[in-house]
């Protein structure tokens, strides 16, 4: 780290390899932001003007920033609030308080969050005392107090905000949007959620005081502008201190865009989401194979990351099976194309498999009954198979019924890559 | 030697003729008789700077010779000890008294002045010494003194203020017709015989305190005389327990003390009854009430002590006061949130009362921007929180309510109200403004004064709150649940004369539902009382609340007054909008109506049409710095607010979407139609979606993924989902019409 104090135009190459793995992880896994949110620009806009407005007019807001996972909704309201910060006038009015809905699982705890973070007066030290109705007495007389030219505005972020839907009456959120439409304290209220459908859970009154205002995070992203993304991410900036080799870098990366099979995976990952999470663990698997002895991300190593990222993990998981438990999952696939999906249980499946020993047993034993169960219930608890719902647990283990938690498809490609799968196994035709 | 003043934790209280009227214990630990009022000082509100004096009785009594001579009757000394809290409770102070300096060497005037008090010296808790008139604040012949000590009753919960008033006043009579005996017998201190009756008397108004129950508090109030004035006592104990639990090793022997002094006060008054007895009080008994002090143990050898010396029965009132002491505790320890709420108080020497903690958001650096153009001029006007001059289309509603609340008020009686409507169409904001109204002609003496009261059901955490909350904002003491809905039921139901109407808002009334609905119940039924003198505007959403939730008792006692708010018109809702621009020309014609109407259309909520136009008057601004338009709100702009409001963002999601998860909600329909149900589940969806793929040139995704992307859809919740470990089995149902998933993906 301290290398990068060396204004030294030569570097190594594992020196510079190193700069280029810290940069690019502090995207990737840090989540730091964007010089300027992608895509998002409008709604970029329309939030700063809101939470300005608040900050220097006094004018309470509230606003709910909807998008899918991973759309960017976090990094539009932190980029918002830095620039919002940035400004003077902002930054020493404006008070701000972050709640989160899976930490702040109930009003109690949210009041005395938000009694901590304003460092009200009933604060002693970090803690709060007192009742859940007194903290509410508390802060609601607090907030009443303030008026719209003379007290700071108050900056209320509720993540997950679908969550706080769920508390009881949805006092705080009543609340909250009813100090925002009277003249209270000014305050802004702003919700982040991935639901779309967050306006109807809430309750007619809290609707009512809600200002409906919704800013969505969906880009309308095309694959030109994704490759485009994708080669952004991956650029080092000008300030590296190996310029030559930023330059080469940089050149690369450009050349790894336009390459087909590049391409290729980048549309397939395209198609799957366009969310940046998924994007960034991509980069990030072929980031982790650059080394010194390879210092580029060549297609290989993007092709690889793709095939680990799209792997199916149950087909992995019969890989692993012995020949017994796989004899019995082909069983059960027979059961399952002889009865349309109808639910097996252990005797079926032992009569299916006897079946096959008394066809073809070459390779494969005669196994005990009891081993047989054994692997049966091996394939339980690996949650391969699943009791049905409802079916009582009083049954005997052998006769409760199952389903197969495996598609058709899965269990052919599970048998084609088996590591030495003997021939006569393979009876699932 | 500082022990000698805490065990003497009291104050004796004068009447305007010098003659004390009760014996109190005050809040401090220091000991005084006399509280002078030196100026009221008003930036400091409540609070009153006072110099203390004290009486000869209350100086220790070994240092009583230091005098050398017999005090006069009227005799004070000025109290110089810096423990002493040079500010008190303005309200605690209730009455004026003279004080008079006199040089050292005058002699006393005759006694006929009766209202005047005299000081020549001043005590510092060691010796006598000449007051040195300059550095004082009052000057000979000040007439300014006032005697401190009103019950203060929201100290404690009191049962009432008028009850206490009573109960002061019985006092002070009885006490004044002892008056004379009292300069004379200053001395004594309780006599063996009728101590032991005190101390009774003392552990059981103890346990009596700390159920602190009306109930009990009531039946003593009606006992016997004296006994009130013990009462009182009590509720000024109240007031020093912050201190008590500072020097908790104190309180036994200050309540030992306390015992003495209410027992000679009882003695008093049981004196006056027999007048024959008379004098018989012993130093015995006084001396050893100020024996030095052997820390705190030396309590229980004290108490052993004095149950040598006196009767065998002692023994008996040692437990009851132990356990009064015990009982005590908890309440100290209730007590303890509030100190510790601010520490720098109790660290402070000054003992002083516990400020609590003030609900207050700091202010800002920079005063607010005001609005600079007129559409910011607009959206300020259109925000719903500014309050309208008048509130337009409520004219009939405004005018039932007022002659409602008015001729309950003139009346003198209570009565119930019952207002409806959905959210948005101005009720509470009505009730404010019959409220502002009627407050306006009380001022003017219109009509009596009354009492405003708002309580809202979303504002509280539980129903039973309310009782807290109702008498909080009545007489401002706090009080637990139950022990407010007694205090109230209290307070409602006894006859009072002067009592002014009490008028209740009750905002949300649905969410003070509860099994039994006994606090809807109370709430309509005190109205119902002879005194009550209460009238109650209860608020919520249903017209058929009373009907579908209460029972029949409750139902019965609200009555049939109702109204019921209708959704506003567009008409209405065009005229609020003009009547809150009021002049300023930021909006086209065509434009507010458009937005009215489709407001009206949709629920006819004032506060939605409201932010549409403020949102309609930002987008303005917004084009208006692209392309100079004519600057006031047009139709497009009202289009594009009302469209970023009403339309579906389910559309937007879907068309956002990436093409897998396009292709899944394809497969979903697909599946749907194929079933013919509304439900398929994931193994099933996935087979289409694989053969989608197949049709449309994609490569195939593996079960992995194809879960991933279903999990997407589910969390913005396009699709509704079973929990995720049923895997394959998950059922998939969708969250939107099939017809507006079809739309969405046809567009491209």
């Amino acid at each position: 780290m301290s290398k990068r104090k060396v204004k030294d135009q030569q570097l190594t190459v594992g020196q510079c390899v190193c700069q280029v793995h810290r940069i690019l992880r502090e995207r990737f896994c840090f989540q730091k932001l964007p010089s300027a949110p992608v895509g998002l620009e409008s709604q970029h806009k329309h939030l700063l003007e809101l939470l300005k407005r608040t900050a220097i007019h006094g004018e309470s807001n509230s606003v709910l920033i909807v998008g899918p996972r991973g759309a960017g909704k976090t990094m539009l309201l932190k980029s918002v609030l830095n620039e919002l910060l940035d400004v003077k006038e902002v930054k020493s009015n404006i008070l701000l308080v972050q709640l989160n809905g899976l930490l702040q699982t109930d009003d109690r705890i949210a009041l005395k969050e938000i009694t901590r973070q304003l460092n009200l007066e009933n604060v002693v030290g970090d803690k709060v005392f007192g009742s859940f109705a007194e903290n509410l007495a508390f802060l609601l007389e607090a907030l009443k107090k303030g008026d719209r030219s003379s007290s700071r505005p108050v900056l209320f972020t509720l993540d997950e905000f679908d969550l706080f839907t769920h508390h009881k009456n949805q006092t705080l959120l009543y609340n909250l949007f009813d100090i925002s439409q009277s003249a209270q304290t000014p305050v802004a209220v702003v919700g982040l959620t991935c639901r779309v459908d967050v306006l109807e859970l809430l309750e007619k009154r809290v609707k009512s005081r809600f200002s409906h205002r919704q800013i969505q995070a969906l880009s309308p992203m095309d694959f030109p502008q994704y490759v485009e993304l994708v080669q952004q991410q991956l650029s080092l900036p000008q300030e590296f201190p190996d310029g030559r080799f930023a330059h080469e870098w940089n050149n690369s990366v450009k050349a790894l865009c336009e390459d087909k099979s590049v391409e290729d995976v980048l549309r397939k990952h395209f198609n799957l989401s366009k969310d940046f999470r998924s994007l960034h663990m991509l980069l990030f698997l072929a980031l982790s194979c650059v080394t010194p002895s390879n210092p580029t991300i060549k297609p290989s190593l993007l092709l690889e990351a793709s095939r680990l990222c799209t792997m199916d993990c149950k087909a992995n998981m019969l890989h692993g099976l012995s020949i017994l438990e796989l004899c019995l999952i082909i069983a059960m696939k027979h059961l399952n194309d002889h009865y349309q999906d109808e639910p097996f249980n252990f005797e079926m499946v032992y009569n299916e498999f006897k079946k096959f020993l008394q066809r073809k047993s070459h390779s494969v034993h005669s196994f005990e009954k009891p081993v047989v169960i054994k692997a049966f219930e091996h394939l339980q608890q690996l949650e391969l198979i699943r009791p049905v719902d409802g079916s009582a647990s009083r049954t005997q283990k052998e006769y409760q019924l199952m389903k197969l938690l495996l598609d058709h498809t899965q269990v052919m490609e599970a048998l084609q890559r088996y590591p030495q799968c003997p021939t006569d196994v393979n009876w699932s035709d | 030697m500082s022990r000698y003043f805490t065990r003497l934790k009291m104050k004796r209280c004068y009447k305007w003729g010098g003659r004390p009227s009760l014996c109190n214990r005050k809040f401090k630990s220091c000991y005084y008789e006399y509280v002078v009022l030196c100026k009221p000082d008003c930036n400091k509100g409540k609070w009153a700077e006072v110099q203390w004096f004290v009486h000869f009785s209350e100086v220790p009594y070994n240092r009583r010779k230091l005098l050398g001579r017999t005090p006069h009757p009227q005799e004070i000394f000025l109290y110089e000890d810096r423990t002493c809290d040079g500010e008190i409770d303005a309200e605690t102070i209730i009455g004026s008294v003279e004080v008079e300096h006199l040089p050292p060497d005058a002699s006393f005037p005759e006694t006929g002045q009766k209202g005047t008090l005299y000081f020549k010296l001043c005590w510092d808790t060691k010796a006598f010494k000449v007051v040195d008139a300059e550095g004082r604040h009052l000057d000979d012949k000040t007439p300014l003194v006032s005697v401190s000590v009103a019950p203060t009753t929201r100290v404690l919960p009191t049962p009432d203020a008028t009850v206490m008033k009573r109960a002061l006043s019985v006092t002070l009579s009885r006490v004044s017709a002892s008056a004379g005996k009292l300069a004379a017998s200053e001395v004594e201190s309780g006599h063996s015989a009728s101590k032991l009756s005190a101390s009774k008397f003392l552990s059981r108004r103890r346990r009596g305190s700390c159920d602190s129950t009306p109930g009990v508090r009531k039946k003593l109030d009606l006992n016997s005389e004296f006994l009130i004035s013990v009462l009182l006592f009590c509720t000024h104990r109240a007031e020093e327990l912050p201190e008590v639990s500072e020097q908790t090793d104190i309180t036994p022997r200050s309540k030992r003390k306390s015992a003495r002094l209410v027992s000679s006060r009882i003695r008093k008054q049981l004196n006056l009854l027999n007048a024959g007895e008379d004098q018989v009080f012993e130093d015995d008994s006084g001396d050893e009430c100020f024996v030095p002090s052997k820390k705190d143990a030396g309590s229980t050898s004290e108490d052993e002590e004095s149950g040598q010396a006196e009767s065998e029965d002692e023994g008996i009132s040692v437990k009851k006061r132990r356990l009064a002491a015990s009982c005590r505790t908890p309440r100290s320890s209730r007590k303890a949130p509030a100190s510790a709420r601010t520490p720098h108080k109790s660290s402070s020497k000054k003992p002083r009362t516990p400020r609590h903690a003030t609900p207050g958001i700091p202010s800002r650096s920079l005063p607010a921007r005001k609005p600079g153009n007129v559409l910011e001029e607009a959206r300020a006007r259109l925000h719903v929180s500014s309050v309208p001059d008048s509130l337009p289309c409520r004219e009939q509603e405004f005018q039932d309510i007022y002659s409602f609340v008015e001729s309950k008020i003139v009346g003198g009686n209570g009565g119930c109200m019952y207002i409806s409507g959905v959210p948005g169409t101005g009720k509470t904001a009505t009730v404010h403004e019959v409220i502002r109204c009627l407050q306006h002609a009380s001022e003017q003496d219109e009509l009596p004064s009354f009492r405003f009261i708002e309580i809202n059901g979303m504002k509280m955490t539980d129903p039973h709150q309310a009782y807290v909350q109702i008498l909080q904002k009545l007489t401002n003491q706090k009080a637990t649940a139950d022990h407010a809905a007694a205090l109230l039921e209290k307070r409602f139901s006894n006859p009072a004369p002067q009592k002014e109407t009490t008028v209740l808002l009750v905002d949300e009334l649905d969410l003070l539902w509860t099994k039994k609905q006994n606090v809807m119940y109370n709430l309509f039924d005190w109205p119902t009382r002879r005194y009550a003198r209460l009238v109650v505007l209860a608020i919520a959403n249903t017209m058929d609340l009373p009907e579908r939730i209460m029972i029949n008792r409750v139902a019965s006692r609200l009555g049939l007054t109702r109204m019921s708010f209708q959704p506003y018109s567009f008409k209405q809702l065009q005229q609020i909008i003009t009547s809150r621009l009021n002049q300023v020309k930021a909006f086209e014609e065509d434009a507010v109506q458009l937005v009215s109407r489709k407001v009206a259309a949709l629920s006819g909520d004032a506060r939605r049409c409201l932010d549409i136009c403020r949102r309609a008057t930002e987008i303005c601004e917004h084009s208006s710095s692209r392309q100079p338009g004519s600057g006031l709100v047009g139709m497009a702009h009202v289009m594009e607010a009302l469209d970023e409001m009403f339309s579906s963002s389910y559309i937007s999601a879907i068309r956002c979407a990436s093409t897998q998860e396009q292709l899944f909600l394809r497969a979903v329909i697909a599946e749907f139609r194929r079933l013919g149900l509304e439900e398929a589940t994931f193994q099933q969806v996935f087979v289409q979606h694989r053969a989608l793929c197949r049709m449309e040139g994609l490569q195939p995704i593996s079960v992995s993924e194809g879960l991933a992307v279903c999990q997407r859809l589910g969390t913005s919740r396009i699709l509704l989902l079973e929990p995720s470990r049923l895997d394959l089995l998950l059922r998939v149902r969708l969250n939107v019409s099939q017809d507006d998933v079809l739309y969405a993906l046809k567009e491209d």
